[in-house]
């Protein structure tokens, strides 16, 4: 199955094409060079603009956190009831909406592969379920490691770092990961001791191990087993004015070493004014600048209502004061992790919302590198991921912006720098940011870019002006060469895939996990384990090899 | 499965109570199961298989051919105008099918063991509620309030997965206290290193108000709450602040205003967590009902007791439990792959898609014999706590379909 798309402009930063007229080719699933043959199909593009498919590193779209948010939450799926169209039906939602939504609405948005965040080990069978059932999406999942009593027991013990590495790999396998996610570093177990908060350099009341020693060792742990994405951390501290602080503190723990801060806008408030709530974007901007090592994203808050949900039980818990409506969920979970639930609505009149809004553009908006930084709402939790067409006018129109901003909260408009920064993301910049440079990031070879070899992967958006129109609906989505969107409608589902990490770990470190299993967990390793057939109905998943393990 | 001498088969996964035992031992010969080593009665009457043949498939009580009655379920379910889809005791991949193939028939969907766990839902949908999950019982908890009748008939091996040799941080001296109830000799057996205490009482709500209030610091006026007197309210309430880890456990069917106990338990967990730790364990989950709900989740975005409907779907607690639906219903698809249950009383047609053992009253329209997850085929099954899901195995070689296999050949032809 040949295809050809003729006529647009190509925007393929990941090889330095930004918007030539070129054809772009697919066959069967895969671009390939252009050619004189004949296509079994063509699409004529007249200047439309040509990109790789959209790649979302950070946004949760499956495990149990969300199903206990749709329970929760009733009120959000009664308020957006199913999508039209002549498929399954299935389901509704905008803040957590079911698989088969979350699948079609990104495609629409010209997205065809999505990285859930923060998947349990305890539950890593039932998001792999759960993310198999979403259509026209790839998928994939990190694994939240730092928490639990497995890995604290043994810092606490001083275990040989190659013990560290070896569970690590182990986990990975056993859950079919794809990266190594940190939330809250020992945290969250802290606060199952009854904790409150935990500093970076704040011992765990058991363990007395720190966040410090968790984030070290974890980073060196998936630097050595040759993880392709660095450590993703949602650092200590979240929400909580004065945590500028602590990112900066986190920044400069790498000691240089790879780490990427996720959802940085909600770990970057200080305590400056009257109200003790200030920016801290422009501190940790520079900082994030001047390190090479650092990637972000930044967790846009948009205005409306959410339902945020984390693993950080311990923030989660400390917030569910302000839940909208009033109800929430928390839940410790198999001396693994936990999970909290709250639901949220940012209103543009408070002043906190209005800065946090102002606080993640500044963000996007000073830090240099567009390779270094991703654009994510942290859906649900910032904000659903359908208000990304709306985030990207943001970055892309000044006045928009400035317009926008105006609207906000008197006192907060005081308190940001936003009005002043000039900047405006060229569309390019837009293709790194949601392309490019989270293929690079994850190391994914053959996706972010249109070169041949790539997946078919792409997408065509009509140019114009009004960047929030363009971005909504795609004119063309592609996924593996197959047309699933059409003028921004979904014309066909397909299966995706997920994308897994193989790393070559000491296998000998089983008969310890074995026994952990057995005595402190109550179950089988084995039974804990994911077989390959139990991915995307007996798909099995794609497989991304580590290279170079030290 | 090319053993077919007797043989041991270790670390067997269980699906019946939704406590996800994954330790069983059963002899294996021919098509013959016993369960080996000491078992709960629940697993040990389910596991259970003699080398009999299987029962035919059937029409009205008529044999017929596994085709005809994958047929005759189609031309029912094609002029169905509102199915319910009851029962439901199937794993992952039935639930997966029979939602495809209400895609096309629309249908209720509700669960046969509901009730309890939507007793429960009034509390996690107005409020929310902290909760725990089983391994964390287990390591964590020193105070364990059980609100209720003893919940081991159900649970078999509930206090003994909860109360191992060694816990990690709960120390040597953890405390359950039965509300309303008495351990029998089976929990007192899974107990022996524990300290126990029981307090019998009348009004288990009220009760629990008391406590949390007591818990909260504040004086009551009177003399006994719910039919525990005051100071004994007062001990426990003593013994709940001071836990490092109180856990308040209750079994949300077995008791009639399961609600709230539901709604109070979860106050008086709120209450205690803001000086200390605690978290709800309540118990359910048999039949992989968890894992139904949580597929009906992320598919449809509603729990159990939803209606699909003509592309849409629409959850009501009330109108799409079993008993009321089936006032409407024209036809019942009753699907109970994990133990011989025959359907409800049911006036219109019915299609049993069934245990093999089923013993029917009634002849449905059309029974449909199916083999049992984690007996006959593979599986996965959620736990009670909805967030660990477990693989279950075979243990011989299938003769009959799974629930899945079935609904696929019904769907073969849905016009
Ligand atoms: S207690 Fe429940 S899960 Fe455990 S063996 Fe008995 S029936 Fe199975």
């Amino acid at each position: 199955m040949r295809l050809r798309l003729k006529g647009g402009r190509v925007l393929d930063p990941a090889n330095g094409e930004n918007a030539v007229a070129r054809d772009v080719e697919i066959l069967d699933g895969r671009i390939v060079a252009a050619t004189n043959e004949t296509a079994d199909q063509e699409y004529t593009l007249n200047g439309d603009i040509v990109m790789a498919g959209g790649i979302d590193l950070h946004s949760h779209i499956a495990g149990g956190k969300m199903n206990l948010a749709r329970l929760l939450m009733q009120e959000d799926r009664r308020a957006y009831p199913e999508m039209r169209g002549a498929f399954c039906g299935c389901g509704g939602g905008r803040a957590v909406p079911t698989a088969h939504v979350t699948g079609c609405r990104y495609a629409e948005l010209g997205y065809t592969t999505v990285f859930e965040p923060a998947m349990l080990g305890a539950n890593a069978r039932g998001a792999h379920l759960e993310m198999a059932d979403i259509p026209n999406l790839d998928t994939g999942a990190y694994l939240v490691l730092g928490n639990d009593d497995y890995i604290l027991r043994l810092i606490a013990a001083g275990a040989p770092q190659a013990q560290i590495n070896a569970y690590v790999g182990w986990m990975i396998e056993a859950t079919q990961a794809f990266a190594i996610k940190i939330v809250n570093p020992g945290g969250i177990n802290a606060f199952k001791f009854n904790a409150r908060k935990l500093d970076l350099d704040e011992a765990n009341p058991y363990y007395e191990v720190t966040p410090r020693q968790v984030l070290l060792t974890l980073i060196r742990a998936v630097t050595e087993l040759g993880v392709p994405h660095p450590i993703h951390l949602h650092g200590c501290n979240l929400g909580v004015p004065g945590n500028d602080d602590t990112t900066l503190a986190t920044i400069l723990a790498t000691e240089g070493r790879r780490l990427h801060l996720t959802h940085l806008q909600f770990h970057s408030y200080g305590t400056e004014g009257d109200r003790k709530f200030s920016s801290g974007a422009a501190r940790i901007a520079e900082l994030v600048n001047a390190s090479p090592n650092i990637s972000v994203d930044v967790g846009q808050v948009m205005f409306g209502q959410t339902v945020t949900s984390s693993a950080d039980y311990m923030s989660q818990y400390r917030n569910r004061g302000l839940a909208s409506p009033k109800k929430s969920i928390g839940m410790d979970i198999e001396l693994d992790a936990a999970c909290g639930v709250v639901p949220f609505e940012y209103r543009d009149k408070s002043f906190v919302n209005a800065l946090q809004w102002a606080i993640g553009l500044e963000l996007f908006l000073l830090v240099e590198d567009p390779w270094r930084i991703f654009l994510t709402t942290d859906h649900p939790n910032g904000a659903p991921f359908t208000t990304y067409p709306h985030l990207i006018r943001l970055l892309m129109d000044r006045d928009f912006r400035n317009a926008q901003l105006a609207t906000l909260n008197k006192a907060a408009q005081q308190h940001t720098m936003l009005a002043g920064i000039t900047r405006e993301y060229s569309l390019a910049e837009i293709a790194i940011l949601t392309r490019a440079a989270p293929a690079r990031i994850l190391g994914l070879k053959d996706k972010g870019h249109l070169a041949p070899g790539g997946v078919g992967d792409v997408v065509v958006y009509k140019d114009d002006a009004d960047r929030e129109a363009m971005f909504s609906k795609a004119r063309y989505v592609f996924k593996n060469g197959r047309l699933i969107v059409k003028e921004g409608e979904i014309v066909d589902l397909v299966a995706g895939t997920t994308h897994v990490l193989r790393p070559d770990y000491d296998r000998s470190v089983e008969a310890d996990i074995t026994r952990w299993f057995d005595e402190a967990v109550g179950l089988k390793a084995k039974h804990f384990r994911v077989a390959d057939g139990e991915l995307r109905g007996g798909a099995g998943p794609t497989i991304l090899k580590c290279e170079g393990a030290a | 499965m090319a053993n077919t001498g007797k043989h041991i088969v270790e670390d067997v996964v269980c699906g019946f109570c939704g406590l996800g035992c994954d330790d069983l031992k059963v002899e294996v010969e021919g098509r013959e199961i016993r369960p080996a080593g000491s078992v709960c009665p629940e697993a040990a009457k389910l596991l259970w298989r003699m080398d009999v043949a299987d029962p035919l498939f059937s029409r009205l009580g008529s044999p017929c051919s596994a085709q005809e009655a994958f047929d005759e379920a189609r031309v029912i379910l094609n002029a169905a105008r509102t199915p319910l889809f009851a029962g439901l005791g199937t794993d992952v991949a039935g639930g997966q099918a029979l939602l495809d193939l209400a895609g096309g028939t629309g249908g209720v969907f509700d669960h046969a063991a509901s009730i309890g766990l939507f007793r429960n839902f009034t509390a996690t949908q107005r409020t929310g509620w902290l909760a725990t999950t089983l391994a964390e019982v287990r390591n964590r908890c020193d105070v364990l309030l059980v609100v209720g009748s003893d919940p081991t008939p159900n649970f078999g091996r509930l206090f003994e997965r909860l109360f191992p040799d060694s816990p990690l941080f709960a120390g040597e001296q953890r405390k359950v206290i039965f509300l309303g109830g008495t351990p029998g000799a089976r929990a007192s057996g899974q107990l022996a290193r524990a300290e126990v205490s029981s307090l019998p009482a009348t009004d288990l709500p009220e009760a629990l108000v008391a406590l949390t209030a007591l818990v909260g610091g504040r004086t009551l006026a009177g003399n006994s709450f719910g039919g525990v007197p005051l100071a004994d309210l007062a001990a426990v309430a003593a013994a709940l602040s001071a836990a490092r880890y109180a856990v308040v456990t209750w079994n949300g069917a077995e008791l009639g205003n399961g609600d709230l106990v539901a709604e109070r338990a979860t106050a008086l967990v709120d209450t205690l967590n803001i000086t200390t730790r605690a978290g709800v364990f309540p118990l359910g989950g048999r039949d992989n009902i968890i894992g139904l709900n949580q597929l009906m989740l992320w598919r449809l975005g509603y729990p159990l007791r939803t209606a699909i409907r003509g592309g849409a779907s629409e959850h009501d607690p009330a109108l799409y439990a079993t008993a009321q639906a089936l006032k409407d219903a024209d036809v019942l698809v009753w699907v109970s792959a994990f133990r011989p249950e025959p359907p409800p009383p049911f006036e219109g047609k019915t299609i049993v898609i069934g245990h093999a053992e089923t013993v029917f009253d009634k002849a449905p329209d059309v029974f449909i014999p199916v083999g049992t997850p984690g007996i006959d085929h593979a599986g996965t099954v959620f736990r009670m706590d909805s967030i660990v899901s477990l693989p279950l195995g075979a243990l011989r070689v299938a003769t009959l379909p799974s629930v899945a296999e079935a609904v696929r050949r019904i769907a073969g032809g849905v016009a």
